[in-house]
């Protein structure tokens, strides 16, 4: 351990520590851009100086290991005048009018001037040129607007290990941007829209759909129908001032009918249907392997997470074959939306928008890929973000806080605990495992709570083992094995993975959620997201699926009836239609 | 010749070193000479290559190819006078050698025995060749122990390397010594790293011997960026096994076995050597596995950069050696401790290398006998810029800057004064001409806001404009910044953006302090070295320039003429009064006589007056300078005034209201008298008194008729009166009237511009003695009565103009000897040239480095003065050599003494009650563009308010006058009505594609000296009409397109 002084209080911390962390330890809050939880320093900002005695130059705090007997003061004449000319510094860079950027009120630079009381910028000049790359369906970046804090390189290299960002260039032209400058569209980026998430200003954010929602609100001739993923209802209130991790789902029922949505359904009962179908294959996988002698690819992978679909077919194209085919539960609820519920409601399908509210931009992709068009035409038409859901709420007027609770609608909203859980990492694992289990063995799965403990929680990557005994008869050939499964969140914890599996370690099932913590920590989410309130939206959608009397997918009686009705059974032929879909190997270098 | 193979251990070594040496002899013996060509970059560009094979062909003609070894070497220093070659049995330097010369080479030289004197070295002063390179002085004054072998071997040849004890030292430390043993020699030495920050090398070391690591690197900067520095590739080029040494002796010290040196592709010539270096030491098993037969392993590679800045920064090079984006990081963890693949590593550059091994060989101590106490050894300095011997040299550290310039780099081309010398690049910082005593070492050069950094020294004369310069290097740092922090990235900008906006004309007042609050804020704040040195050039330039950037920012101008934004013409930048010389003078050269006289006059009254009197400073800015000699700008002058019969009044513009208002101007001297004229082409009616009888100050009281002639001077004063100006003579200031009279008496504004009467007395005994006089009182006293007594043997002391305007009166009126003593040397004399000329003409003895002593007196007469010679020592804050007295005496027999060494305010009483702010030179201050004092209704000019270092002239005399006429006017009406400093376009002709006109400089005739000597007729003739036409004709026309 060890003692160091801030303004003069005397703090203990661990060796290695740096002066921020020990600073916030004793209440002291040091602004920063550049930090970024849990990796290396950067120090690029400078808006975390301090004034160390004996120190030559003031010291970035968050580069500067503690020290015994060190005697920092972070709010010395000095060290204040030099954070303000920094911020001033970064004001006069950035080419924004505040009024009109998405980032109003919800901007960092825009606090911290305010925190420092800069009341005129004094050092006018050039600002950075501003360049707004559109070229992909998920972000939009404007280079005028960043601050080159580089969260967004950390994020995209780092967290991601994608690597479509870096700085380019030098001096006062240096530039955040795709190698050689150029647009995002000519990278291998899968779009998951973490660098939106990070950037503290409004130099990268999704594309909004929001227009394009109320235009379709607006019109009469369309019936609008909403899908909300899992994921939103646990951080869909931090916009409106709730506590991370408190759940919204009634109000945001409510918020969503009072927008004029016709229907508001839930992506969670394509969750329990996704279950159903993946679950069953991977079990068909298993039986050809081990029964039939077949070539299987296994593990079998996931297949929710449009930016880890990106990154297997850029970076793993050989895997393509592991991922399962089943479309995530946004596209399954979109393509059942435009042909059973259109059927069922007689209407045809160029009357139906489907709308998803999704914690995610790489979802704004997904619906725009060729594949995704089952019924015809594109089956889900616009998605929001949280954050663009938030945005809506506010445009009408409506109180979120004061909103009665709602259910969702009918047939396409009963859900299970297994769906809600897809919003975690290891969720759909979870979810999965419940009912494989049940199937093969008609047993519950002998787990406390229904949780598989060794998947919950923010570890980089997280495995289990099963054992399988007292199996059906259908199913014997599986008595005795040891099913083997992995989750890793985040996709530089996805590259870890793949090279245990290319060093021989062996799983059946693989999930992979692109963003650090699943869907509750997507690209979409309400910013700022650090562990701390992934820690809290975790919790909270735990409790949704446990306060919930449905536990298990296959017991979803709405999805019975769907087979019933309509799909038949699991992986035939309606459900491979509109259910399954199939992948592409991408060049990274275009 | 001998070829070394694998070399097991230390006795093969020494073996080869001694059959190198021996074969050394025998080529002595048996072969007639060993000429060494300079293959150093710079040679290389002038054609060394060339001139080698030249002589090669006339060898082979001879048939002598196989007597003459003809041996590339590296760099020999005097890069500027390449190509050079230095035979190795005479020791005979040959400079600027072209392949014509070869045939002279090998013939003259080689079978002759002759001295090829036009190829040698010239001594300045003599002008005798110097042809032994021990004995020059560039040569003689260097200690090179960092490029000892530089010039003296081929870079190629290991053998040679070892032939010159190369790789014994690596040998004993790897056979004989510890680690320990290593640093405790490094420790002794005191080296100090060279890359810059001077930390000490050995501590370096030591940290990274105690981090712990199975895996340890040892990596070499040769990421030379600084403009101007370029003793690494030189090193690399000329001796890079020094380099190889150096890292092996380092890797031995902290335990590494790999080493990387990191150079920058733009130096391809480097890298092709050093890489031949490398293999061939790893051929002889000196890099490798057991290296001579120890447990010691060690190899090197090259990692070449893509020439970027920042990657000279030690973490940034790392990266860039990891094959990452070359950015800086944060330290700590510093690289001892984690640096490259986060292992301990040791950064040091080429020239800290190839220091090391010679301290292991001759150990610490004999090292640490050179420098300073706190920085031992040498340092190489790369001299560029205004200096005559620009190339590299090698000097203790701790050799005064002065010496470096003058004493090795033989001082500043084409007679222009030392401005001031860059040292350190771009995080560098600038040294003024006050402090080139300043001993070049770490402490020293920090104190005054530079660094040593690489050892790059640029030299800048009065032609250098130091916002200029701070810009140009700002924009340097602008474009290499990584962009990572903020303060570098942006607030680099910001300091870029508001220099160009100061050298645009757009300066704003607060610009100087934001700039300071900037830059300190930018060293205080950013990430790396880089950055946190970035500001160093704008903040010292501001230190010791700020009178610079002021003049920029408030009077729109720059002072050394450089400034686009700010400067029309250099010339016209140049006058004081500003002047549109291009104008007039190509006027000149379409006869337009009238129309040039008149835009003369818009700017200055005194045409006819300064045709005479005038410094022109002009001339010394004019760029024609650059290709043979500067326009005959006052000469040009002449002819055009001598061209005028009636004279003719310039544009008034009548004001009623103006012509009421009164003002008083005090002194009808040439600022007094500027101010009225100017006053009155507003429409203001002024009044001047003057104490004397005659209008004129100084020019009628001091300045002599045969250079002034009483009725040129006359007439132009005639014109300022038919302005409406009225002269009221015999009026003295604090007898006639007093201050408070005049605003008493209505006046809404006075100028004072009574001039400095009063003469300095010179301190020494005797000089209370009868015949002691003042140049002031001599000279006034004679132009005003017309007559004054003279000696007949008359000493003067003095260098300016009074002395000499003194000493040809005292000649004219019946001295039969006149002396000039000064005690600093003739070039320092303040006078002009053309005078200190004339008077020699005219028999006046000059007595230059004599120092008057004591007046000796018999009876109170003067019988004569006594003197001691000076000798030039080190160099006084005016960047001049100070002279100092040598230990005997000498008498000059004299009747008269007459002291010209100074002016000031005859009484400053006259001021009464009122509180003028006087700076202590009883100089009173005022605003510089208004020329008005800390009392608002009062303006001063002339030789009583000189404003920041200007020269007591006429022209700024004239100049300040035209100030303060508009600052008064500015001052009663609040409004700017100067409409003659409004720019009007020349419409002469001009074809810019044209060659300029052939014709050369030709001097103003003058009056013989038998006709002149006994009289007061004007000495100086105008040239021809013809000749006028063809001077003016030179005019390169600076102005056109601007």
């Amino acid at each position: 351990m060890v003692t160091l002084s801030i303004n003069n209080i005397n703090v203990e911390v661990p060796e290695g520590t740096t002066v921020l962390e020990a600073a916030k330890k004793v209440g002291i809050n040091i602004p920063t851009l550049c930090h970024f939880e849990g990796k290396k320093p950067l120090g690029a900002c400078r808006v975390c100086l301090v004034e160390i005695e004996g120190g030559r130059a003031l010291a970035a705090s968050c580069s500067t290991p503690v020290a015994h007997g060190m005697k920092v003061f972070t709010n010395t004449k000095r060290a204040r005048s030099a954070r303000k000319t920094v911020v001033e510094l970064l004001l006069s860079e950035h080419n924004g009018e505040c009024k009109t950027c998405d980032r109003n009120n919800d901007c960092e630079l825009q606090n911290l001037a305010y925190q420092m009381g800069i009341e005129d910028i004094r050092l006018k000049g050039e600002v950075a040129k501003p360049h707004i790359d559109k070229s992909t369906p998920a972000l939009v970046r404007d280079n005028g607007k960043c601050i080159k804090c580089r969260r967004c390189v950390t994020v995209c290299n780092e967290v991601q290990a994608v690597g479509a960002l870096f700085p380019q260039g030098r001096g006062f032209s240096s530039m955040i941007s795709p190698a050689f400058m150029s647009d995002l569209e000519t990278v291998a980026c899968v779009q998951c829209g973490q660098c939106a998430a990070v950037c503290p200003v409004g130099a990268i954010s999704e594309r909004s759909h929001i227009d394009d929602v109320w235009k379709a609100l607006d019109d009469p001739t369309k019936m609008v129908i909403v899908q909300t993923a899992p994921a939103i209802r646990a951080a869909l209130g931090e916009c409106f001032g709730y506590e991370p991790g408190t759940l919204v789902t009634g109000k945001m029922v409510t918020a969503l009918k009072q927008l004029g949505f016709d229907k508001v359904f839930d992506t969670n009962f394509t969750a329990d249907l996704t279950i159903i179908e993946e679950g069953t294959e991977l079990l068909m996988r298993l039986k050809d392997k081990i029964v039939n002698g077949k070539k299987v690819a296994l593990p079998q992978f996931t297949s929710c997470s449009p930016g880890w679909i990106n990154f297997v077919e850029y970076f793993y194209p050989e895997y393509t074959e592991n991922l399962s085919t089943c479309k995530s539960p946004q596209q399954m609820f979109g393509a059942l939306a435009k042909t059973y519920y259109a059927e069922m409601l007689c209407k045809d399908i160029d009357e139906i928008v489907v709308v998803s509210v999704m914690p995610c931009t790489a979802k704004k992709f997904e619906c725009q890929r060729e594949e995704m068009n089952a019924s015809g035409i594109q089956d889900v038409d616009y998605v929001l973000t949280t954050r663009e859901l938030a945005k809506m709420i506010k445009q009408a007027g409506i109180d979120f806080t004061s909103l009665p609770d709602s259910k969702m609608d009918s047939p396409l909203g009963l859900s299970s605990g297994a769906a809600d859980i897809f919003a975690n990492t290891g969720g759909v694992m979870e979810a999965a495992i419940r009912t494989v289990y049940e199937i093969v063995t008609g047993r519950e799965l002998p787990l406390e709570n229904l949780h598989v403990e060794p998947l919950m929680g923010l570890d980089g990557v997280k495995t289990a083992t099963l054992k399988i005994e007292g199996t059906q008869p259908d199913w014997s050939f599986l008595e005795g094995v040891e099913l083997k499964v992995a989750v890793a969140h985040g996709l530089s914890n996805a590259r870890k993975l793949f090279k245990s599996i290319e060093n021989g370690e062996e799983y059946h099932f693989v999930e992979v959620m692109t963003c650090p913590g699943g869907c509750i920590g997507g690209g979409g989410q309400p910013r700022f997201t650090d562990d701390s309130v992934r820690q809290k939206r975790l919790a909270a959608i735990y409790a949704e699926d446990e306060g919930k009397e449905l536990r298990k997918s296959h017991e979803n009686p709405d999805i019975k009836r769907l087979y019933e009705r309509y799909l038949g059974k699991p992986l035939g032929e309606t459900s491979h239609h509109l259910l399954h879909t199939h992948y592409k190997k991408k060049e990274i270098f275009k | 010749m001998i070829k070394a193979e694998k070399i097991k251990s230390i006795e093969e070594l020494r073996k080869i070193g001694d059959a190198v040496r021996n074969e050394n002899l025998k080529i002595g013996n048996e072969i007639a000479d060993i000429i060494l060509v300079c293959a150093g970059g710079g040679c290389i560009a002038s054609g060394s290559l060339m001139v080698k094979a030249a002589i090669q062909k006339e060898l082979e003609e001879h048939g002598i190819q196989d007597k003459v070894l003809l041996v590339e070497t590296g760099c020999l220093g005097p890069c500027s006078r390449g190509p050079v070659i230095v035979t190795a049995k005479d020791k005979i330097f040959y400079q600027g050698v072209s392949p014509d010369d070869a045939k002279d080479i090998v013939e003259k030289h080689l079978i002759k025995g002759e001295i090829l004197e036009h190829l040698c070295w010239k001594d300045e002063a003599t002008d005798k060749p110097i042809p032994v390179i021990t004995d020059i002085d560039f040569f003689r004054r260097q200690v090179k122990i960092v490029l000892r072998n530089c010039g003296e071997i081929n870079p190629l040849s290991i053998e040679e390397y070892i032939g010159k004890d190369g790789y014994l030292a690596l040998a004993k430390v790897v056979t004989e010594h510890s680690p320990e043993y290593v640093i405790n020699e490094m420790k002794k030495s005191g080296l100090r790293g060279r890359g810059g920050a001077g930390f000490p090398t050995w501590l370096k070391w030591s940290f990274a011997q105690n981090s712990k690591s199975d895996v340890k690197y040892m990596l070499c900067n040769a990421d030379e960026g600084d403009p101007g520095a370029y003793m690494d590739r030189s090193i690399l080029e000329g001796d890079p096994h020094s380099v190889i040494e150096g890292m092996a002796i380092g890797a031995y010290a902290i335990g590494a076995s790999q080493g990387y040196v990191y150079v920058r592709a733009e130096y391809p010539l480097a890298v092709e050597r050093l890489q031949i270096a490398i293999d061939r030491a790893r051929e002889c098993g000196i890099l490798g596995k057991n290296i001579f037969g120890s447990n010691f392993s060690f190899d090197i590679e090259i990692r070449m950069g893509s020439g970027a800045f920042v990657c000279g920064e030690e973490t940034a090079l790392i990266h860039s050696i990891e094959g990452k984006r070359g950015e800086p990081r944060p330290r700590p963890p510093f690289p001892a401790e984690k640096g490259l693949w986060d292992k301990p590593s040791v950064l040091n550059n080429v020239e800290t290398y190839a220091n090391v091994p010679v301290i292991l060989l001759k150990g610490g101590d004999w090292f640490a006998q050179f420098g300073t106490e706190k920085s031992k050894g040498t340092k190489v300095f790369a001299l560029a810029g205004a200096i005559n011997n620009s190339g590299l040299v090698e000097v203790p550290i701790g050799t005064p800057l002065g010496e470096l310039i003058y004493d090795i780099g033989n001082g500043i081309p084409n007679d222009k004064k030392f401005k001031a010398a860059q040292i350190g690049g771009p995080s560098g910082g600038c040294v003024p001409k006050q402090h080139l005593n300043v001993p070049l070492d770490y402490e020293s050069l920090n104190e005054l806001g530079a660094i040593m950094g690489s050892g790059g020294l640029i030299v800048m004369d009065e032609d250098t404009c130091m916002v200029d310069v701070a810009k140009f290097f700002l924009e340097f740092v602008q474009d290499e910044s990584c962009g990572k922090c903020v303060p570098c990235r942006v607030g680099t900008k910001r300091m870029l953006e508001i220099l160009e906006r100061i050298t645009e004309k757009k300066g704003q007042e607060g610009d100087i302090e934001l700039l300071i609050e900037l830059g300190e804020q930018i060293r205080d704040t950013s990430l790396c070295g880089l950055g946190q040195t970035a500001p160093n050039p704008v903040l010292s330039t501001i230190r010791h320039f700020r009178h610079e950037y002021e003049s920029h920012i408030l009077k729109r101008h720059c002072e050394a003429g450089v400034c686009r934004g700010l400067v029309r013409a250099p010339c016209q930048s140049a006058c004081p009064a500003g002047v549109d010389i291009p104008g007039f003078v190509s006027l000149i050269g379409e006869r337009r006589y009238a129309e040039a006289l008149r835009l003369h006059r818009e700017r200055n009254p005194f045409a006819a007056v300064c045709a005479r009197v005038c410094f022109h400073t002009c001339e010394d800015k004019c760029r024609r300078a650059t290709l043979d000699a500067p326009v005959s700008i006052r000469a040009l002058k002449r002819f055009m005034v001598d061209q005028e019969i009636t004279i003719q009044l310039p544009e008034v513009r009548e004001n009623e209201k103006n012509a009421k208002t009164k003002i008083a101007i005090i002194g009808a001297g040439p600022a007094g008298l500027s101010c009225a004229y100017f006053l009155a082409r507003l429409g203001y009616r002024p009044h001047v008194f003057e104490s004397e009888l005659r209008p004129g100050g100084m020019l009628v009281q001091t300045i002599p008729a045969y250079r002034l002639p009483r009725e040129t001077l006359a007439r132009e004063i005639r014109m300022i009166e038919n302005m409406g100006v009225d002269i009221l003579t015999g009026k003295k200031l604090g007898i006639d009237f007093t201050l408070s009279d005049l605003i008493e008496d209505g006046y809404k504004a006075v100028f004072l511009a009574i001039g400095n009467e009063g003469s300095i007395n010179l301190d020494i005994k005797g000089s209370d003695a009868k015949g002691v006089t003042t140049a002031m009182e001599f000279l006034r006293t004679y132009n005003l009565r017309g007559s004054v007594p003279v000696g007949k043997n008359v000493v003067i002391v003095g260098g300016g103009n009074a002395a000499f305007d003194a000493a040809r009166s005292a000649i004219r009126l019946g001295a039969e000897k006149v002396s000039v003593i000064y005690r600093r040397s003739q070039d320092e004399m303040p006078a002009y040239v053309e005078e200190i000329d004339e008077a020699l003409q005219e028999g006046i003895t000059l007595m230059p480095l004599t120092n008057p002593e004591e007046i000796l007196t018999e009876n109170g007469k003067v019988v004569g003065m006594k003197c001691t010679p000076m000798k030039l020592g080190d160099f006084d804050r005016s960047g001049r050599r100070r002279p100092i007295k040598e230990d005997r005496t000498f008498v000059v027999e004299c009747d008269q003494v007459i002291l010209a060494v100074g002016q000031a305010i005859e009484n400053p009483e006259i001021f009464e009650k009122i509180k003028l702010k006087m700076n202590n030179n009883e100089n009173i201050i005022v605003d510089p563009v208004t020329q008005q004092t800390s009392i608002p209704w009062l303006f001063a000019g002339g030789d009583v308010a000189v404003v920041g270092n200007s020269d007591r002239t006429v022209i700024e005399a004239i100049a300040a006058g035209e100030r303060a006429a508009v600052g008064i006017d500015t001052y009663i009406t609040g409004e700017f009505n100067a409409f003659w400093r409004e720019e009007k376009p020349n419409d002469t002709l001009f074809d810019p594609d044209a060659d300029p006109a052939p014709y050369p400089r030709v001097k103003m005739p003058l009056l013989s000296v038998d006709r002149r000597r006994n009289n007061f007729n004007e000495v100086e003739q105008s040239y021809t009409e013809a000749e006028a036409i063809r001077q003016a004709k030179r005019c390169l026309r600076c102005d056109y397109g601007h």
